[in-house]
């Protein structure tokens, strides 16, 4: 069975074929969770919510968009929304001038490249990004990372083209800069 | 050449690209311009290539029995 059939049998009440989506795409889902989320509890969570949604509303898919990034759209969502229940603190980026430095040095070949084995590593990439609000850290996870187009990260986050580029630029300084200050030290 | 004068600043925060925008206008050829000469933008970019490197890299795996809390949490089993 193809994906197209798998899908249309998990509409049509196949609880198995419902299984295998879910087992399909729950890597996919629970990365992309941790991506924002940033936390291993946190990520189950959405994961779960967003195959709850999955389950209860894939009628409504209509295949115009890859399966994933329906569930991008779902886990965005959830994760946007437990964001803004809590009050947090993140790094205002508004200052858009202290983003960018005067000149750029070359050595970042210094930096180990293989970063599944290095925890030193890791935890700059976790703190780096914890201090992004999630609003930039979406775009940056569904764009740059996921690799998703622009016009496609607009309309799971429902901004404008310019404005997914605005942050996306925005994110991305701010990220380089602070894996670049963490290495400098 | 372009005519049209850009800054780094200016480089470092436009994303040209198809969408929506013309690759062969004024800015975007004054910034590919820029580009091609400016070793700190270069500098920059290839940095920014690097971080979200790393970001693609970082992959975590699904904790042990989050696919049964999943499927138990879904009322689905495993078939
Ligand atoms: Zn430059």
């Amino acid at each position: 069975m193809d994906e197209q059939e798998i899908i249309e049998s998990a509409k049509s009440g196949d609880r198995k074929a419902m299984s295998v989506l879910v087992k399909n795409y729950e890597k996919t889902v629970y990365n992309f969770a941790f991506k924002i989320c940033r936390d291993p509890e946190r990520a189950e969570n959405t994961m779960q919510e967003t195959f709850f949604s999955m389950v209860k509303s894939l009628h409504q898919f209509d295949g115009k968009s890859k399966l994933s990034t329906w569930l991008y759209r779902i886990v965005a969502n959830h994760c946007l929304m437990e964001a803004r229940k809590k009050k947090h603190e993140f790094f205002s980026m508004d200052d858009e001038d202290g983003l960018y430095e005067n000149n750029y040095a070359a050595d970042w070949d210094s930096i180990p490249a293989n970063i599944v084995e290095n925890t030193e590593l890791k935890k700059i990439l976790d703190e780096a990004i914890e201090k992004l609000s999630p609003e930039y850290r979406i775009v940056f996870m569904l764009r740059d990372v996921e690799g998703l187009s622009t016009e496609e990260t607009g309309k799971i986050t429902e901004l404008s083209v310019p404005a997914v580029k605005s942050r996306l630029h925005r994110a991305r300084a701010y990220l380089r800069k602070e894996i670049n200050k963490a290495f400098q030290k | 050449m372009s005519d049209e004068k850009v800054t780094c600043k200016d480089v470092m925060s436009h994303i040209c690209e198809s969408l929506g925008e013309d690759l062969d206008s004024p800015r975007c050829k004054a910034i590919k311009d820029h580009l091609d000469e400016c070793q700190d933008c270069k500098n920059y970019f290839k940095s920014v290539e690097r971080t979200v490197d790393f970001y693609k890299k970082y992959d975590v795996e699904l904790p042990p029995d989050a696919h049964t809390r999943l499927l138990d949490y879904l009322g689905l089993k495993d078939e």
